[in-house]
Formats: C-alpha cells, sequence, structure tokens
C-alpha cells in the first residue's frame, strides 16, 4: 500500500498557555461539571479573564488527563480522582528515590 | 480481520445483564488501567476491555453483536455481513473518539494502532449505521508518542505512521494508513499534549477535520531520571575528590561541563547544574548525587595509604 508522508506543524501545549474549558473538556474527554468539580478542588490554578469564561493553564493537561480517565473508566468521583493521582505520583518519586539510592550502592 | 469475542474479554456469560457486565467491566478495568497497573501489557488489556464494554453496555450494539451468532470463535477470520445493523434503531451517537490510548509510533520501527480494533470498526465505526450520526465537524484524535531523553532536551523530527478508519464508496470501513512528518520541538515534558492541527478525523461537509494530540511519554533512561524538567545524574568521585574538592568533568543533556566539586564533599550529597535539565522557561535543572567510590586495598601500597589513615585520622564513621 502506497503511503504519503505530510510535514505538519506541531504546537506544544505547554507553561504559558492557558486554554478554555470548553476546549479542556474536549481534550480530557471531560464533563464541564467534573472539570469544574476539579477546580474547585484546588487542583490547579484558573482564570476568568471574561465573566463566565474559565481557563485553566496547558501544564495542568497531563494530570487532569489522568484524573479524567480515573474518573471516566473507572468510576471514581473528582475527590477520589485526585487522591489516586496524587498517591500515584508520590509512588513515583518514591520509586525515583529508591531506584537513585540503589544506584548509590551499586557496585559497594 | 479476526473475531472479537466481547463476552470473553469481560469474562461474562452471553446472557449477563446489564449490571453483571458493567460489574465485570469495573474489575478489569481497574486491574488493568494503564494509569494505575503494573500488570505486562495492561494498556493492550485495557483496550480490549473497554472495547468490549463499549459494545456490551449499549443495548443497541450488543444486540446487533449478538446477531452475529454464538457460533463464532476468538481470533476466526471474519468480515462483516453487508446487512449488519439493518433493523435497529440508532440514538446517532457515534462512538466516542479514543482517549490517548493509542499508540503513534515512529517510522523506524513499531507498528501503529487505533483506539478501536479493526473488527470495531467494521462494525460499529464511522459509515456503518451505528457511526452515522453524531458531529457534523471531524473529531480528535490522541495518540502517545515515545521520546528518549536526548530527543526530548533537543528536539527531534519524527515520522509517524498512522491510520484510521475510512469509509470506501462502496459503504465498507477500511483502515487507511498515512504518515505525518512532525518537528517536536525542544523541551517536550512528560505528558505534555502536542496538537497537530487537521491530523484528527476529517468532518462531514465542510466543517473543519479534527485535530491530532500527541501525548509525549519521555522513555526511562540509564542514566539520567526525570522528573518534570530537572535530571539527576549519578556521580562517582574518588574519596580525595570529595574531601579535598576537585574540578571534574560531569556529564549534562548538552554534553560534558567542568564542575567544581567543594571540598568536604559526602558520599549522596546533590550539587545543582542550574539550567542544564530539559529547556523551559525557566530551564529544569540537573542535580548531581555524588557516589564516593573507594579504591581497592588490593596493592601493598593501598593498604599502606588506609593503614596510614586508620592510624592517623582518628575517624570513627559511627560516632555521633
Amino acid at each position: 500500500m502506497r503511503i504519503t508522508t505530510q510535514t505538519v506543524q506541531a504546537q506544544v501545549l505547554g507553561e504559558g498557555d492557558w486554554i478554555a474549558v470548553t476546549e479542556v473538556s474536549q481534550l480530557c474527554h471531560i464533563g464541564a461539571h467534573d472539570l469544574h468539580e476539579l477546580v474547585e478542588l484546588g487542583v490547579f490554578a484558573h482564570r476568568e479573564p471574561h465573566a463566565g469564561e474559565w481557563q485553566v493553564p496547558a501544564a495542568a493537561l497531563p494530570r487532569l488527563r489522568v484524573m479524567a480517565r480515573l474518573m471516566r473508566d473507572l468510576g471514581v468521583n473528582a475527590s477520589g480522582a485526585v487522591l489516586a493521582v496524587e498517591l500515584l505520583e508520590a509512588q513515583r518519586q518514591l520509586q525515583r528515590r529508591i531506584a537513585s539510592l540503589e544506584q548509590l550502592l551499586e557496585e559497594e | 480481520m479476526e473475531f472479537r469475542d466481547y463476552y470473553k474479554l469481560l469474562g461474562v456469560e452471553r446472557t449477563a445483564g446489564a449490571d453483571q457486565i458493567k460489574s465485570a467491566y469495573r474489575r478489569l478495568a481497574r486491574k488493568f488501567h494503564p494509569d494505575v497497573s503494573k500488570v505486562a501489557n495492561a494498556e493492550a488489556r485495557f483496550k480490549e476491555v473497554q472495547e468490549a464494554y463499549e459494545v456490551l453496555k449499549d443495548p443497541e450494539k450488543r444486540a446487533a453483536y449478538d446477531q452475529l451468532g454464538s457460533d463464532w470463535k476468538a481470533g476466526q477470520q471474519f468480515r462483516a455481513p453487508p446487512d449488519f445493523g439493518s433493523g435497529y434503531e440508532f440514538d446517532g451517537a457515534p462512538p466516542r473518539s479514543g482517549r490517548g490510548r493509542a499508540r503513534a509510533a515512529p517510522a523506524d520501527g513499531g507498528a501503529s494502532e487505533e483506539d478501536y480494533s479493526e473488527f470495531f470498526s467494521s462494525l460499529f465505526g464511522r459509515g456503518t449505521p451505528f457511526g452515522a450520526g453524531g458531529m457534523p465537524g471531524g473529531r480528535d484524535h490522541h495518540a502517545r508518542i515515545d521520546i528518549e531523553l536526548e530527543e526530548a532536551y533537543s528536539g527531534t523530527t519524527r515520522t509517524l505512521e498512522l491510520q484510521r478508519p475510512e469509509v470506501k464508496p462502496d459503504g465498507t470501513v477500511e483502515l487507511r494508513r498515512h504518515a505525518v512528518r512532525v518537528t517536536i520541538p525542544a523541551g517536550v515534558t512528560q505528558g505534555q499534549l502536542i496538537r497537530l492541527a487537521g491530523q484528527g478525523s476529517p468532518s462531514h461537509g465542510k466543517a473543519p477535520a479534527g485535530d491530532l494530540y500527541l501525548e509525549a511519554n519521555i522513555l526511562p533512561n540509564r542514566q539520567y531520571q526525570l522528573d518534570g524538567r530537572d535530571v539527576t545524574v549519578t556521580l562517582a568521585v574518588a574519596p580525595w575528590e570529595a574531601a579535598l574538592g576537585a574540578t571534574i568533568t560531569a556529564p549534562t543533556l548538552g554534553g560534558p561541563v567542568d564542575m567544581r566539586i567543594p571540598p568536604g564533599s559526602q558520599a549522596g550529597q546533590k550539587l545543582r547544574l542550574r539550567g542544564r535539565g530539559l529547556p523551559g522557561n525557566p530551564a529544569g535543572d540537573e542535580y548531581l548525587q555524588l557516589k564516593v567510590v573507594l579504591p581497592r586495598a588490593d596493592t601493598p601500597q593501598a593498604k599502606a595509604l588506609y593503614e596510614e589513615m586508620r592510624d592517623k585520622l582518628n575517624f570513627n564513621p559511627r560516632a555521633g
């Protein structure tokens, strides 16, 4: 099968970018109600440049997407998803620390 | 394409009720969810389970699927009957778009997958009665892209081979492969989204096509540990370098640099090289964790030196 190759421009959604709640809903497949609940839980910063138009920082997207997946796929509520993500992050941090200490012990 | 036994995938009988199906899905989703599971191949298993649930939770899709009969076995060669899906009423909602589970692989290797199997797409995807309605605009697609840490540091160009279901003139669906060459800028971090405008599903009519979002997955690195934009590397030093201070060459993502180790440094101590982590605003830092490596006392001279230290230093590492 012949495959055509197209060169496309990439846009990294990173620090400094703010994304409208409607777009975040689409990106994370999360309802506006659930998203507002996460905002109220103080998981990430938000701003309201115009009345009723919320925006969240693009840097929050990776965490938000995991929370949204847990809510959608496992049926946990917003508080549960936040707790799970925080615990997962703490677990990864500890694993990194363990790996680092193990590396120090190697060959000793 | 191969037949998929959705009941078997969820581990339920064909007579299972909606509650049993939901319960089985929840149990398996918890077990295989890629965000929390440690099971090997969890992502692939989760996709199968999710696809099975997508069909069996929906009375219309389940009824149509059941019409295929119970004689099919998983893995058998299958082709969707031309009249599949006729005689049912639909709510017009297309299958929801994928949620980042698809994997976009570089052209220099692996395959790529869509969110759903070819089996699912042929029965319930676009171009079928089940996928006919819905949004006029194109759907966004999500894929994950594996990036080496060095590539995240310096940026990279990748050719991604993707495939998506497209409706042929005769109404059947085929997976069409296409490739996109994309320049990923330096400084991408774990989980960050990269948007490729117009590379999602084409739309019905004149609405714009959806976008393709790539979720960056920075692969583990043997030498560096990544934490946000910061990296940590273990640096071996001799006891006298730690004790007396020294200028040594340290590895960084941007190439080796000379750095000064202060006198009196200890094993496990971290030294920071500001701005030597992943690029960004601000750039991350590199942390060098010192590992003091002792020379072996395997020559008379080395033994004599250790004995001299023992006799003259009055050092007890276990004291206070």
